[in-house]
């Protein structure tokens, strides 16, 4: 190394200063420390073969655009799977955009299987396909009621 | 303590207060039962469903034990808290044999998370609803004691300290903290002043094993982002400065012998890191603050120092040094002074030395002064360790603004002419001459600090360092004068324009006959370190 000045010798306070982060060295910060808890997904760093993917996003991953193009059961993963995250967010966005509505009682997804057969002020009835979470997979339901107010509608911007 | 006023006197009260252990009989019992119901109350689902309502419950068993009777048992009880969970912690690590990483960190995430919470929750809800004193009271409160107990902690199991728990609950009580509500919108400045507060208390040189958690709390994106983007009128770039100076000033002495362990080289590989994010996201802040940054960054810290000189105002078009013929006199910029944050003529001390130097400037007497001048810089005897190197620096900058001044006062623009024959040149010809290599090294160094983006600075001291070389009477400072300039060249990218455009004139401009000289001619990898310059800089070898 260069030390145009030469070195000069460590004063007790900045031996022990060294001592300390080389003793913290072998508790380094882990990078879920600052992050929200996954419950589901947690990180678990693994060294991998320098021929597989290192960067865990490809470029223009955490755009609406990007998660249109994923299979809905995708969408359904990510929506159920990664609470509280911006990718959740945009799930349920490309979710939206193709005609997916969330029901806030029954947690679920569902999307017209056909024009409703009644629309009024309060719900519309008709046949719909949904997502069941617990069977992890889609289902139809005739005569359904879907109440507005269980509607979930706020703008996603 | 007790002296210090506004926020930090909260802080410094929760310190001293983490090392109080006469609690009354029962409350370590109660704090426990308490911080578990809690913990078992936030993971319930009911509780994710209606917050408020398992909070009021909450609040209401707080009361029922006495524990929000009196400030001191709520203190006592965040104290007891903060233990418990930093003992679970201790717990569930020492435990890493029987159970997986991930494990282990979502146990203790469980406890930690819950307890943050309840602060949150605590801090927005205590007083009244417009109480914005009494919630940022309490918060400072908080922190004091987390920080006091980590203190603590530090001293007792030294190599054996785990920074996790208190990484932890300062980074998520941050984030919660930064959720955009009404309520914690009002008191935004100030959550941030008392994390500030908290974390230059906490700095790598006061606490070194939780050096680590510490920067990685520093440059996390959602803090950086609050103190130097949200944050309106830059109210937030002083206390990051501070916080920058801190991790610069513990790295320093480590630094400086260029011998890195791996510890020191993986903080200081994080450290770069945070400046790149800097560099390419807020370069103004790294502008502003330069001379401070630079004050506290060893002198063999080429690439550090460079990243932060490299920066310049986004809305500035620097033209291409390489350029033919660039005429830098004819910039606009060079007429306007960059800003500089620090109060450079109080840096210079003693007063009485700062009142010869007003008077010698004015006067261009007595020469004694020049003669003595050495003498105020001179620190001791010690080979690497003559000088007083922040003297040196304000002693540059201050005779340079004020020689840029005087040149103005007379309408005139700083030039290779202008400069010259003044009693600031006099102190600035006087230290190439007087001082020795060490002495000069440093003297060289101030000066090519100065050297970045196009202003008033960059060009009198591109000016000066010049004029210095031409004038030399000796080889030694000429040599020394391309060593400081081609040492800052050598090294990757970045590289401060103004330093790019003072050597490409040096080996350019004939007046120099810089290829003249012997050390350029020195040993044949100088030689050819310098074609390879001369040539990457696209000038014809000047025979």
């Amino acid at each position: 190394g260069v030390a145009p000045l030469g070195p000069a010798p460590l004063q007790r306070e900045h031996q022990f200063q060294l001592q300390m982060l080389e003793a913290a060295y072998y508790h380094l910060p882990h990078p879920s420390d600052s992050e929200k808890l996954r419950a589901y997904l947690p990180r678990n760093p693994y060294p991998l073969p320098h021929y597989y993917p290192q960067q865990t996003l490809i470029p223009h991953s955490d755009t609406v655009e990007f998660f249109q193009r994923l299979a809905t059961e995708s969408l359904f993963f990510v929506f159920y799977y990664m609470e509280g995250t911006k990718a959740q967010y945009l799930a349920a966005k490309a979710l939206k955009k193709q005609s997916w509505r969330f029901h806030t009682k029954y947690m679920m997804w569902f999307q017209r299987h056909e024009e409703p057969k009644v629309i009024n002020e309060e719900f519309e009835q008709g046949t719909y396909i949904y997502f069941d979470y617990e069977k992890w997979g889609q289902r139809k339901k005739e005569g359904f009621t879907f109440e507005y107010k269980y509607l979930e509608d706020r703008d996603l911007n | 303590d007790r002296a210090m006023g506004g926020p930090t006197s909260h802080i410094h009260s929760g310190i001293v207060q983490a090392r109080e252990f006469d609690d009354p009989q029962g409350l370590l019992e109660k704090t426990e039962y308490l911080l578990r119901e809690w913990v078992n109350i936030f993971h319930s689902p009911s509780a994710s469903r209606d917050p408020t309502k398992a909070f009021s419950v909450f609040v209401h068993q707080m009361n029922v034990h006495g524990i929000l009777k009196t400030d001191d048992l709520i203190t006592r009880f965040f104290r007891l808290s903060t233990q418990m969970c930093v003992d679970l912690c201790y717990r569930a690590l020492a435990d890493q044999n029987s159970s997986t990483p991930v494990l282990v960190r979502t146990k203790c995430f469980h406890t930690l998370d819950a307890f943050v919470r309840l602060i949150a929750l605590l801090v927005k809800h205590s007083g009244d609803a417009s109480n914005n004193a009494t919630k940022v009271n309490l918060l400072n409160k908080v922190l004091g004691i987390v920080a006091g107990v980590l203190l603590q902690d530090h001293e007792v199991h030294l190599t054996e300290f785990q920074q996790l728990p208190y990484h932890r609950i300062f980074i998520i009580l941050f984030l919660e903290l930064n959720t955009p509500e009404p309520v914690l919108e009002v008191i935004n400045f100030q959550v941030l002043t008392a994390f500030c507060h908290t974390l230059h208390i906490l700095r790598p040189s006061h606490a070194p094993a939780f050096a680590y958690a510490w920067l990685e709390l520093v440059s996390h994106r959602v803090f950086i982002g609050r103190m130097l983007a949200i944050t309106p009128q830059q109210k937030g770039w002083g206390m990051y400065a501070q916080l920058l100076i801190d991790l610069f000033k513990f790295l320093a002495p480590f630094l400086r012998n260029a011998e890195l362990s791996k510890p020191v080289a993986l903080f200081y590989k994080g450290t770069l890191r945070v400046l790149l994010v800097l560099l390419h996201d807020f370069p103004e802040f790294l502008c502003d603050y330069h001379y401070s940054f630079c004050d506290v960054i060893p002198p063999n810290c080429i690439q550090m120092r460079n990243l932060i000189l490299s920066a310049f105002p986004r809305n500035m078009r620097l033209p291409d040094p390489f350029t033919p013929n660039l005429k830098v006199d004819m910039l606009q910029e060079i007429n306007h002074a960059p800003r500089v944050l620090s109060n450079i003529a109080s840096l210079i001390q003693p007063a009485s030395f700062k009142k010869d130097l007003d008077n010698y400037l004015k006067a261009r007497a007595p020469v004694t002064f020049l003669s003595e001048l050495r003498g105020h810089l001179q620190v001791s005897h010690e080979p690497g360790l003559r000088y007083n190197i922040k003297l040196m620096n304000a002693l540059v900058l201050y005779v340079g603004t004020q020689a840029i001044a005087h040149i103005r006062s007379k309408t005139l623009q700083p030039n290779m002419t202008t400069i010259a024959h003044s009693a600031h040149m006099d102190i600035f010809q006087n230290l190439a001459v007087d001082l020795d290599t060490e002495g000069r090294y440093l003297f060289l160094n101030a000066i090519a600090n100065q050297l970045r983006y196009p202003n008033s600075h960059t060009h009198y001291f591109s000016c000066t360092l010049l004029y210095l070389f031409a004038e030399a009477n000796s080889e030694a400072i000429q040599e020394q004068i391309t060593r400081v300039l081609l040492e800052r060249l050598i090294v990757n990218r970045p590289h401060p324009w103004g330093l790019l455009i003072t050597f490409i004139e040096l080996i350019k401009n004939p007046i120099y006959k810089f290829w003249n000289h012997e050390f350029v001619h020195c040993a044949p990898e100088i030689e050819k370190l310098f074609e390879s310059v001369a040539r990457s800089c696209m000038v014809q070898k000047a025979q």
